[in-house]
This record gives C-alpha cells, sequence and structure tokens, in this order.
C-alpha cells in the first residue's frame, strides 16, 4: 500500500510499542481512512507483536507438547526425560491396544460419560421452562449455575458423604441402611450410576446459561402462528424452537463429548483407581497410572494419549458430519 | 418452517377456557419442576454446612439426623484448619493456591486482552491466520499432552515447583482472547480514530480507551480466571503434589483418606474451600453468567 500522504511522525521503530507516548501525528486535515492506511506498517508491527503472545505460549505449551508426545509414543523412555531413550517402532501401540484394561479404561469412559447426554438434555428442558415467563426467573438461574463454580474436589467429597454406605443420607432416604444399605462405593452397577448423578448435577449448569441465552433469539411470533394454526406445544418445539437453538445444542454437545472423554477428576478424587472392578479407571485415569505408577512407561502413556486424541477426533469429525443433518445455521 | 398462510382466527369463548386452565395446569407444573430442581441443587450445600456443625459421632451416625443432636460444635472447623496430620495445612494450602493463581491470571488476562484488541481494532496480514490458529488450539484436547509436558517440565527441573502452574498461564487463553475480542469489535472505531488524531499510541489507545470501556467483562473473565485455577485438580496434582506445597484443592482431596471416620471434618474443609468461589460468584453473578452466555452463543 503506498502513501499518498506525508504524515510526520517522530517514532523510531523499535519503541512503537513499548513507548506508545511517542507516537505523535501532527494536526492534519487527512481524512481518517488515509491516516490510517498511511500509519499501516507501523499498525502491522504492532498488531502482530500484540496478537502473537498467547501464539507463542500456545507453540510452546501446546504444539511442541503435542508433537513431542507423537514422537515419545515411538520411544522407550527409561524415565520420565530422553536419557536413555529408544526408539522401539509400533511397542507401545501394541503393548496399549492389547492391554484389557485400556479397552475397560474406553468403556468406563463412555459409560460414566451418558451423563454428558443426560446434562444436555436435562439442561435444555430447564432452560425451555426457564424461558417462559416465569416469575423470579433470575433466582432459579442463579441457583442452577452455583455447581459451575464450585471445584469438583469439593462437589465430589460432599455427593461421596451423601453417597456413604452407613451413614449418607441417600441411603437414609432410599430406606436401605443397615442390612440393605446400599454400597455405593463398593459395588460397580451403584458406584457408576452415583458418579454420573454427580457429574449430571454439577454438569448442567454451563449448558442451562448457553440454552437459556440461545432461547431468548427464537422467533416468538413464528411460535405463536404455528401456535394459532393448532401446532401443540410438542410439534412447535421441535419444529421451531429445536432448529433455531440447534448450533448451541452442537457446540454444547461437541464441547461435551471432548471433555467426557478426558474425564479423570471425580473418579480419581471419590477412591483414586480403587474403585469396585476398576470401573472407575477412565481413559485418562490409565494414562496418568502409566505415567506414574509404572516405570519407564512414558512411551506407553503417550502412546495412549494419542490414541485418546485419536478417538476423540474421530468422534468430532463424524459429529460435524452428522451435523449437516440437524444443525441449522440460518 | 411452518406455512402460516392460514391463520383462521376462531372466536370459541369455551376453548379459550379450556386452554387457559391447561396453560394454568402448566404454568405449575413448571413452577414445581423448578423449584425442586432448585432444591435438588441446593440440598448438597444444606448437607455439608449441617455436617460440618455436628461432632463426628453425630455426622458419622447411621441414622441421619437433620438437625445435630448433640448441638452445634465447631470441632470439625478447628479440625479442620488447624490439625497437624495434614501435610499441607488448610490455610497454607489456601495461601499456596492465591499465590499461583493470581499472577498468572492477571498476567494472562493482559496478554489475552491485548491480543485480543489487536484482533478486533488493529489490521495486519497475519490477522486471520493467528486468530485461526488460535481458535484451533481451544480444540486439542489438554489430555494428549499429559505425559509429554511433564518429560519438559521434568527436564527443565520445573517438577516440585509452582512453574508449571503459573507460567503457562501468563501467556494467556484462546478462550479469553476469543471473548474479549467480540467485546472489542463492540467498541465503536471512532473513539478510537479520535485518539488516534490526538497522538495516543495502539497501546495507549488499549489503556485510555479499551480497558476503561470493558472494565466489567475484564472482571469477569478474570474472576473465572481465578475460579478455574482456584479449581484445578489435574495440575497441581502433577506438580506441586509435595507436602507444604500443595494447593487446596489437593490438601482437601486428602481429607478423605485421614479423616474418613470423622466426615464433620471432611464437611467442615468442604465448605471452608467453597467459601471464597461462592462468594465471588454471589457478587458477580451477572458477569459471569452473560460473559458465559456471550462467549457460547458466538461459539
Amino acid at each position: 500500500m503506498a502513501s499518498e500522504f506525508e504524515v510526520a511522525t517522530n517514532v523510531g521503530e523499535a519503541d512503537q510499542t513499548a513507548f506508545p507516548e511517542d507516537v505523535v501525528l501532527t494536526e492534519n486535515p487527512i481524512p481518517v481512512k488515509e491516516t490510517q492506511r498511511k500509519k499501516g506498517n507501523k499498525e502491522e508491527i504492532a498488531g502482530t507483536l500484540l496478537a502473537s503472545i498467547p501464539l507463542v505460549g500456545f507453540v510452546i505449551f501446546g504444539m511442541i507438547p503435542l508433537l513431542m508426545a507423537l514422537a515419545m509414543a515411538f520411544l522407550y523412555m527409561p524415565r520420565f526425560g530422553f536419557e536413555g531413550a529408544e526408539f522401539n517402532g509400533f511397542k507401545n501401540f501394541v503393548t496399549v491396544l492389547t492391554d484389557d484394561m485400556f479397552w475397560q479404561s474406553v468403556w468406563n469412559t463412555v459409560l460414566l460419560g451418558l451423563s454428558t447426554f443426560i446434562s444436555l438434555a436435562l439442561a435444555l428442558v430447564v432452560a425451555y421452562f426457564l424461558s417462559k415467563d416465569i416469575k423470579g426467573r433470575k433466582a432459579f438461574r442463579m441457583i442452577y449455575f452455583i455447581p459451575y463454580v464450585c471445584s469438583v474436589v469439593a462437589i465430589t467429597l460432599m455427593w461421596g458423604y451423601m453417597f456413604n454406605t452407613n451413614w449418607g443420607i441417600i441411603n437414609h432416604l432410599l430406606g436401605r441402611t443397615g442390612e440393605n444399605a446400599i454400597d455405593w462405593m463398593g459395588e460397580a452397577g451403584p458406584y457408576r450410576l452415583a458418579v454420573i448423578i454427580m457429574s449430571v448435577w454439577s454438569g448442567m449448569g454451563y449448558g442451562i446459561i448457553l440454552f437459556t441465552a440461545a432461547l431468548t433469539n427464537v422467533n416468538k411470533e413464528m411460535i405463536e402462528a404455528a401456535e394459532i394454526d393448532g401446532a401443540n406445544a410438542w410439534v412447535r418445539f421441535w419444529r421451531i424452537v429445536f432448529p433455531s437453538i440447534s448450533p448451541t445444542t452442537f457446540y454444547l454437545l461437541v464441547m461435551g463429548v471432548i471433555g467426557m472423554l478426558q474425564s479423570f477428576a471425580v473418579t480419581n478424587v471419590l477412591n483414586g483407581g480403587n474403585s469396585p472392578d476398576g470401573v472407575g479407571i477412565t481413559i485418562v485415569y490409565y494414562l496418568y497410572n502409566r505415567i506414574f505408577n509404572y516405570i519407564g512407561a512414558m512411551g506407553e502413556a503417550s502412546a495412549s494419549a494419542w490414541i485418546l486424541g485419536i478417538i476423540i477426533l474421530g468422534l468430532t469429525v463424524f459429529q460435524f458430519w452428522g451435523s449437516k443433518k440437524w444443525v441449522n445455521y440460518d | 418452517m411452518t406455512d402460516t398462510n392460514t391463520v383462521t382466527v376462531v372466536r370459541d369463548e369455551s376453548l379459550i377456557k379450556k386452554t387457559k386452565a391447561k396453560s394454568i395446569a402448566g404454568k405449575i407444573g413448571i413452577y414445581a419442576f423448578l423449584v425442586i430442581y432448585a432444591i435438588i441443587i441446593l440440598f448438597p450445600f444444606f448437607v455439608v454446612i449441617l455436617t460440618s456443625f455436628k461432632t463426628a459421632a453425630d455426622a458419622s451416625n447411621p441414622e441421619f439426623s437433620w438437625w445435630p443432636t448433640e448441638g452445634f460444635t465447631i470441632e470439625g472447623y478447628e479440625a479442620a484448619l488447624t490439625s497437624p496430620l495434614v501435610p499441607t495445612p488448610l490455610m497454607r494450602a489456601f495461601l499456596n493456591t492465591l499465590m499461583y493463581v493470581i499472577p498468572p491470571t492477571i498476567l494472562g488476562l493482559m496478554t489475552s486482552s491485548l491480543a485480543a484488541y489487536a484482533f478486533a481494532k488493529l489490521r495486519f496480514r497475519a490477522s486471520k491466520a493467528m486468530y485461526t490458529a488460535l481458535l484451533a488450539t481451544m480444540m486439542i484436547p489438554g489430555a494428549i499432552t499429559i505425559s509429554s509436558t511433564y518429560t519438559v517440565f521434568d527436564t527443565i527441573g520445573w517438577v516440585g515447583t509452582p512453574l508449571p502452574l503459573m507460567i503457562p498461564g501468563a501467556f494467556g487463553s484462546a478462550a479469553c482472547v476469543f471473548f474479549m475480542r467480540q467485546f472489542f469489535t463492540g467498541i465503536p472505531d471512532s473513539i478510537i480514530e479520535a485518539a488516534k488524531l490526538d497522538g495516543v499510541g495502539f497501546v495507549g489507545i488499549f489503556f485510555t480507551i479499551m480497558v476503561p470501556l470493558s472494565t466489567p467483562a475484564l472482571i469477569a473473565q478474570g474472576l473465572l480466571g481465578f475460579i478455574g485455577g482456584y479449581n484445578d485438580y489435574l495440575w497441581p496434582l502433577l506438580y506441586t503434589n509435595v507436602p507444604g506445597m500443595q494447593t487446596l484443592q489437593i490438601s482437601l482431596k486428602q481429607f478423605t483418606g485421614m479423616f474418613g471416620s470423622r466426615p464433620n471434618i471432611v464437611m467442615a474443609g468442604t465448605l471452608v474451600a467453597l467459601v471464597p468461589t461462592l462468594i465471588i460468584y454471589f457478587f458477580a453473578q451477572d458477569f459471569f453468567i452473560e460473559g458465559i452466555a456471550a462467549s457460547g452463543i458466538k461459539g
């Protein structure tokens, strides 16, 4: 972009971002657009520099570890670092993929991850009700969002107490005390159910907020018109409301699945790997276990990490592909 | 789309009455649902508070009591806060957490919003490519890099120090850039142009115009960042899991092992850990909810 106007500036090339006060334009009658064009070069440098800080962080702490994990997946590493590391081909992948424990962890993750879909569906119901002409909507919304700001550890401890076999309030409310007590933390089925319940309880708030925001943008006139046409509430919801909030649903679904495949904290806090029949061992727990409880298994941990990454990528691509059928961007 | 061509308005009084009755019944149903759900959300907090004021025997009594049968006591809190059994005493762990979380949150907020400002208001050739690259980072699942990140930090000797918790965050986060960019884009260019004519530089414009006009958004992002760091579990578990250095969450997690038979202590500790985030939430809930709603809609 050639400069058509001379604008006097006294800026040294180097210090324009550090000392912005030095940027002095003389009074001039040049239209704004033209000034901007003249300042293009400085703007170019300032913009690139400012925008690059988060990117540098991403390269150092995201991109490099990502590629390193790929390299490490093909190495045998005696310890955490690279000293003594040897190339061992696809052996780590073979070890992981032929490990029953790994496949069990995949299955566990999927079963516990059902909470993602349950909480999304319930969040939509709650948000839909909230979008009606409701008194105290703000208060409800405020309460529903509380779990979002609570830590996984705190949530797990409080629910762990409530699910306690001997003195927990849940067995008390169910009338299952003494001999009949449900062993929530000691049996596979109840354990899974307990984890799903606490995950749904803590996971719904985010969905409710996003759905509520999306629902306020649904075309009210269209709903009224359909009502006059005799469409009942069920039809109105699926024909008008649901399609118009489908981008939000899709976003929550994609992010929810990505997050659910990486679940770790709840079962780790609950009983750190001593879950009944190991049903609390998720994929990330498997990987974590390789790093800290096996010697020389960094390669296997990285291989399982990449397998997890491929699963996540596959499911995300699948969801984007499927979204063409039901997600409606206007 | 439904066809709205056949709009026929029938004034049938009995029909109107019927639908009215139906809608009132529906309303009651909706309120009942919303209230029950609110109770389900609040109930665990009631249990935590109640139990934290019970004696150990009362709290672990198989006959659950809805009120402390042996009277209110703060022995749970005393033990949670002062017990020498805890490797990192709760108050120490709280201070550790503040030390690890506040500086990178502030720095990260600054770097993120400077970048967001560049993406929103400055013209530079790589803008689009850099923005796309940044958004792509939000898609990379963190779990994939757990092992390699650990290798990096082990190699440079950062394991057992809070640096892995602090340094990456100081570079800012893609989500924060994304959100602040949305916000900055809404600030009219005319104000910026006026400042430019007055001779204010790019960074000067950021501090004199963008920051004052977006203080609520910045506060929301800062608080969200703080709560995220405060509540984090995995990274402190990996890098600062050393007695004396643990964060509040890690210290609290050990309560179950240490005080398994005295749930009043565990619940007191849980409540102590929850109070800071709950206070922040109650005072800044509008910032929070709107900030989150805005970030999701555009996603």
